[in-house]
């Protein structure tokens, strides 16, 4: 019994690793432009592709749709991290261009009609480069499941983790501790005023969007291995991850990345009792946390002064 | 009549649709017409809870699940008759609408769009999931409605869904032009100042989102009965994305939005079938370039080619009449008598470290125009938010005509004759200087949701007589040639006076004022101070707020001081300049120190 | 990515109104008034299985190629015309209506996923237009609307009670089976697939010790397997889509349970051995329409149309759409024209045998038997070395008819 229990924290943290990466994904943009990028699924699914086609390039081995294990090995895996996180943060930067600029600031919700076409057409490009078909991608420690007290885990599920909680700690540094990182809190706090500040906010919207989306990109290549890249898997984990958001409080990083985590362990969890009633469990508690607490676990009460 | 015009036009297009009919070259002509009659149905309820109440709802397949299931199951399961199971599959998208609107109710934003989000997929899950929906394998042979036994053909489905939307149309305009769409709109522009005047926020939100619940069931309903089958696989969140679209791409907000919405997306979605793959990206680009071309919609794009079109002046021309001292305010019957208007005993409140009320008593005397003072950060408009029940006291009591507020809700408090204006001006900026004001009067206004949406002589009884009032007190405000202008684009001082006439439209006993003259001219100050004389003279009593102490001393009958969330004196204008406790709370220093520095009580009176 | 819609033919839509406005950017082009139109409607690029409609779509251009290249049928040529449906129900009943009505078409092949074939049915059956099911194998599918009623229903494909049928039979007959558990998809395409496991149990006597099911995207079934191995599962019963097979693979990989698996045809997809990895690819037992061992003319079109396909796999659906093209041509040379209910009856009594590549049709329709392929169709199959491969056991062997029951 023991054994099962781990093996629902196993998996509930490796897949709220990825929750985390993307949550926190949402939690940059929104803070610095009050906008989300509603297209992060299609961004996941399109990261995961990209990957799969880097290894395949520069391994050679195996085809397409099958790669043999070796092509991720030595320091392929991380080349395609590199290229999937410049060639997303350069979409990102698109999409803010085409689809979040026109709009930002207005009142309304233009900007999720328009980051959801975008996300479209990156989707049909994307089948018309790629197909439907899922694809198998190779994880970089290969398939063999380690044993921990009973319990069974792949490596690929460690790298998740230990890359997801590397990654969030990295950016959480970099916000709290650098020039760049005080900038975009600034921005995220009043943009007027940070633009009076001589912060170039244009530079530091751009720059959110950069990271959020390559973040996604670099989420859909990390859970690849674990789940096969599909331009159709992003759209599950990306709702997830910004219910994970949601929950710890879309204007706080560190509560994104604890709604993520939690989201994870409590999808592990309660597919441990019934695993179909897993997502009406989830979105139920979801409603029942914002109900009590309109702005997130951990977010800031908007006091609104009168 | 805009009203008049809008129904002929509605109901000549619902003519010219029925006619199309028969002219339908085939079957499937009359189902594009048949979808878009569905999509125009879920658009036009949504249209009211996004256009209208500002609340972007991203589970609105729930609630077309609710209709669909709930004819498929009412036939099925319990035989009902199909023309029964519709109406009553309706009723429970309505109850659904309660359901999602009450956990909607305190979240805004991206919160709320979860929160939708989050209903709309657990309906999709539960449709998918549990034993009676019949997941994904759905449920057959749904009874579809009948005329004198028989099923209907697809002409008559069409006919049907013409008619239905037609009714939905001319229904809704008849709310929304009125009482309730006011109300509605109120909401989208600032939920705190809708409660101010008096419009009972958490009911409109529900009522807003049960309209949406309702007509979206409609859909759903008329979906599963013609088809006479329905699975889980129907209801996804594309769908609800669907349905928010449908309203953003026609033009939210308006009336003829939907209908835009809904025939240009359902033709294009036939029309680029044939290409297959394309669709997809046509659907895209219009996502990503619609709204960037029309900001507003098609809609909003046709009226401004329009507008273009008739080249017609923006401001009506006409130099400003001056405030008339001849008009009388509209009051309320049953002017209080010689007792207290209202007293406040042992009133407390803290947040954390800070307490801006502490054991503050007051007593406020019908007819005389009170005044609050105190340096910044006394807790002076602490105590106005308490008074008129935006925050709730930690502990005490305030009593108004002798009944206890304690609980009572904003718009409730309002409705007791309590008015009050914002220290930073609340003003629904996008609505007509008149509309503000008309909003002042809703509490006055007695026509229920269904008198307005049935468009009874009632309804338009009342509306014409809130017109009336709110033109008296717009004349006696010097406002009558600004009252087509949008509140937000006026010149400051006149939008403070536009706040003054919205508070005044609640025909209050008790004005609250929260530093009326802040931002003006020397000028307008003293204007001000004539407007709040004649204010009183007309039997309302003021409660003020303010720092120009010159206005203060002039106009007040009463000064009550705070610092530090306590009374430190209270009494007649000319007794409060001598008192040495007030002194030393706005210099902090002894009396003698400078008595003229910082607007102090004493350089005031003169 | 191939062109599914670029000879996609158009003509005039009559008349209105709307049909003006409809038909205004499709510039009326004069076509043959004798041309027989044939219609496919399915998921073309919406889900993971479009790849499965994408091959029937190759496979009846091939068929509609060779058929024109004879002269076609009744001294009239064939055309194609093709609809995505997203894989959304709506979008679907709307293209029926389009191809139908509008484009007046003969027959209709698709769609690709069962629950829109479900969500439609009653249209073709109402306009009494035939529709030959390629793809989508829920066995409701070709079932009447009504007792007794025409059903213009047919299907050349798998079809999940017969294979449930063969599967059960085969847990019933191993020695070694145990208790059962079944474990499916919560899609349309699981959830008929687990009415026929229970039904077909039933009827031959067997109870499932455990019902568990999992999402389509799951990637952990590691608690439903765990709750099998709890109830003491020895043999599990899988109905789902290759990805989560080979997922539900890796996930008794990682509790180290391993019941004996015997699945749907989904397994023999690519995505599954994909998802799965060669070596755990080699534990499902399932059955498939067309055996590996290709004959030299099964060989020759594989090779003809493989440059099409997405994958290897997906060549099963490419001779379902041949076959059910060419089947459809013979009936209604048979019937002599293409009115619906004549070439419904022509199906229904179809005379002389047909070379397909799935296997030669002798009658292969009767009123009530709506199925080309049935269970002596079905080929036992595995994966071996990461390709499939005849399955072949001593249960497998001691099988008889009589033990298909259900």
């Amino acid at each position: 019994m023991l054994a099962t229990y781990l093996q629902v924290l196993v998996s509930g943290l490796a897949i709220g690793g990825v929750y985390a990466l993307i949550a926190l994904s949402f939690s940059i943009t929104f803070t610095t432009t009050k906008t989300l990028n509603f297209a992060q699924g299609e961004f996941i699914g399109v990261g995961a592709f990209l990957g799969v086609t880097v290894l395949y390039l520069v391994s050679g081995e195996g085809s397409f749709a099958a790669l043999a294990p070796a092509a991720a090995g030595g320091a392929r895996y991380p080349l395609a991290a590199a290229v999937v996180g410049a060639v997303l943060g350069a979409l990102g930067i698109l999409l803010f261009l085409a689809a979040i600029r026109p709009f930002a600031g207005k009142p309304g919700m233009s900007w999720v009609m328009s980051t959801i076409g975008f996300g479209i057409i990156l989707q049909s490009l994307g089948l018309a480069v790629w197909g439907p078909a899922p694809v198998n991608m190779p994880s970089p420690f290969g398939d063999d499941v380690m044993r921990l007290a009973g319990a069974g885990v792949r490596p690929q599920e460690i790298l998740v983790l230990a890359v997801a909680v590397v990654l969030m700690a990295a950016l959480d540094l970099l916000m709290r501790r650098t020039r760049l990182g005080k900038a975009m809190r600034a921005v995220a706090h009043n943009p007027q005023v940070a633009a009076l500040m001589g912060i170039n906010v244009a530079a530091v919207m751009l720059g959110a969007f950069a990271l959020s989306s390559a973040l996604a990109g670099v989420g859909g290549l990390l859970v690849a291995p674990i789940a096969s890249a599909s331009l159709f898997m992003g759209m599950g984990i990306a709702l997830k991850a910004f219910s994970g958001a949601i929950m710890g409080g879309l204007d706080n990083p560190r509560g994104c990345i604890f709604g993520g985590f939690a989201l994870g362990l409590l999808e592990a969890g309660v597919a441990l009792w019934e695993a179909q009633w897993r997502e009406i469990v989830i979105f139920l508690l979801i409603i029942l946390v914002l109900a009590i607490r309109p702005n997130g676990l951990f977010g800031a009460r908007a006091l609104d002064k009168v | 009549m805009r009203h008049m015009r809008h129904a002929l036009i509605a109901t000549g297009i619902a003519l010219a649709a029925a006619l199309l009919v028969l002219a339908a070259g085939n079957d499937f002509h009359l189902r594009i017409l048949f979808n878009i009659c569905v999509y125009l149905l879920c658009a036009q309820g949504m249209n009211v809870l996004l256009g209208y109440a500002g609340q972007k709802s991203l589970g609105q397949a729930g609630l077309f699940a609710a209709g669909a299931y709930g004819a498929a199951l009412l036939t099925t399961r319990w035989d009902l008759d199909p023309w029964l199971a519709l109406i009553l599959a309706v009723g429970i998208a309505g109850v659904c609408g309660v359901l999602i609107a009450a956990p909607s109710l305190r979240v805004r934003g991206p919160s709320l769009a979860m929160v939708t989000l989050a209903f709309g997929i657990v309906v999709e899950k539960l449709v998918t999931e549990a034993e009676p929906f019949g997941g994904a394998m759905g449920i057959y042979a749904i009874k579809p409605l009948t005329i004198w036994g028989e099923p209907l053909s697809m002409a008559q489905w069409v006919w049907l869904g013409i008619a239905l939307c037609l009714v939905t149309q001319l229904l809704l305009a008849n709310l929304l032009t009125g009482r309730h769409g006011r109300a509605f709109l109120s909401l989208q522009a600032d939920e705190v100042a809708a409660g101010a005047v008096g419009v009972p926020v958490l009911r409109t939100k529900v009522l807003a989102f049960v309209i949406a619940a309702v007509t979206c069931g409609l859909a759903g309903a008329l979906v599963a009965q013609q088809n006479q089958y329905i699975n889980s696989d129907f209801i996804t969140f594309h769908l609800s994305v669907f349905i928010l679209l449908l309203v953003l791409f026609g033009g939210s907000g308006s009336l003829a939005g939907p209908l835009l919405g809904a025939v240009t997306l359902t033709v294009i979605s036939a029309l680029v079938a044939r290409w297959t793959w394309i669709e997809h990206f046509v659907n895209g680009a219009l996502l990503l370039f619609a709204l960037y071309a029309m900001p507003k919609g098609l809609a909003g794009a046709i009226a401004g080619a329009a507008a273009r079109l008739r080249r017609r002046p923006d401001r009506p021309q006409g130099a400003a009449p001056a405030a008339s001292a001849a008009v009388a305010l509209p009051v309320r019957e049953g002017q209080p008598g010689e007792a207290p208007l209202l007293t406040a005993e042992g009133v407390c409140k803290s947040y954390g470290g800070v307490q801006p009320a502490r054991d503050v008593a007051a007593r406020l005397v019908p007819g005389h125009i009170h005044a609050l003072i105190g340096p910044n950060g006394a807790g002076k408009s602490t105590f106005i938010n308490m008074l008129s029940g935006i925050v709730r006291p930690d502990a005490g009591r305030i009593a108004f005509l002798g009944e206890d507020l304690s609980g009572a809700a904003v718009h409730a408090i309002c409705g007791k004759g309590i008015a009050r204006t914002f220290q930073n001006l609340r003003l629904f900026r996008e609505l007509s200087v008149l509309d503000n004001v008309l909003l002042g009067q809703h509490a006055r206004m007695r026509n229920g949701v269904l008198t307005s949406l049935l468009g009874l002589p009632a309804a338009r009884r009342e509306e014409r007589k809130a017109r009336q009032r709110v033109d008296a007190i717009l004349a006696f405000l010097g406002l009558s040639h600004l009252a087509a202008l949008p509140a937000g684009s006026l010149a400051y001082g006149l939008q403070r006076r536009v706040e003054l006439a919205r508070a005044l439209a609640t025909e209050p006993h008790l004005l609250l004022l929260d530093e009326p003259a802040a931002g003006l001219n020397p000028q307008e100050t003293a204007e001000l101070g004539g407007l709040l004389r004649r204010i009183r003279d007309q039997g309302i009593t003021i409660l003020l707020v303010e720092h120009h102490m010159d206005l203060v001393m002039a106009i007040s009958d009463h000064v009550i001081v705070l610092d530090y969330g306590e009374k430190i004196a209270e009494g007649a204008p000319a007794a409060i300049q001598r008192d040495p406790r007030v002194m030393t709370a706005y210099l902090g220093t002894e009396p003698d120190a400078a008595p003229r520095a910082a607007g102090l009580p004493a350089a005031a009176g003169g | 990515m191939p062109s599914i819609s670029d000879d996609i033919t158009r003509r005039g839509f009559g008349r209105g109104t709307l049909a003006a406005l409809l038909a205004a950017p499709a510039i009326a082009r004069a076509q043959p008034r004798e041309e027989i139109r044939l219609g496919f409607n399915g998921d073309l690029a919406a889900s993971p299985s479009a790849q499965s409609g994408r091959a029937a779509v190759v496979g009846i251009r091939a068929a509609i190629e060779d058929l024109n290249r004879e002269g076609g049928v009744l001294g009239r040529a064939f055309s194609l015309i093709v609809r995505d449906d997203l894989s959304q129900p709506p979008k679907s009943i709307q293209n029926m209506s389009d191809l139908i009505d509008n484009e007046r078409v003969v027959a209709v092949l698709g769609p690709t996923n069962s629950g829109n074939a479900l969500a439609w049915r009653h249209i073709p059956n109402q306009k009494r237009v035939p529709v030959m099911g390629c793809i989508g194998s829920a066995t409701d599918i070709t079932r009447p609307i009504r007792a007794g009623a025409d059903n213009y229903m047919f299907r050349v494909g798998s079809v999940d009670r017969t294979q449930v049928i063969a599967l059960m039979a085969y847990a019933k007959k191993n020695p070694r089976s145990g208790r059962i558990g079944f474990l499916t998809e919560t899609t349309g395409y699981g959830q008929a697939g687990l009415r026929d496991l229970q039904e077909v149990a039933q009827a031959q006597g067997l109870t499932a010790a455990a019902n568990e099911r999992f999402n389509v995207n799951d990637t952990d079934m590691t608690s439903q397997l765990a709750k099998l191995r709890t109830a003491g599962v020895e043999t599990a019963l899988v109905w789902a889509q290759g990805t989560p097979i080979g997922q539900l693979m890796r996930s008794m990989d990682k509790i180290g349970y391993f019941p004996t698996v015997l699945t749907s045809w989904a397994a023999d997809n690519l995505s599954f051995i994909n998802a799965a990895g060669p070596t755990l690819a080699e534990r499902p037992i399932f059955l498939r329409t067309v055996s590996e061992d290709r004959t030299p003319r099964q060989q020759a079109f594989f090779d003809r149309i493989r440059p099409q396909l997405d994958a290897d796999s997906a060549y099963s659906f490419a001779v379902h759409g041949y076959d059910g093209t060419m089947l459809l041509a013979r009936a209604m040379q048979q019937a002599g024209n293409t009115e619906g209910p004549a070439v419904r009856a022509a199906l229904e009594d179809l005379q002389g045998r047909l070379d397909g590549y799935a296997k030669t049709y002798e009658r292969p329709f009767t009123r009530d038997q709506h199925e080309a392929l049935t269970a002596a169709d079905q080929r036992w199959t595995c994966w071996r070395g990461g390709r499939l491969a005849a399955f072949d056991d001593a249960v497998v062997a001691g099988l008889r008819p009589e033990d298909f029951r259900g």
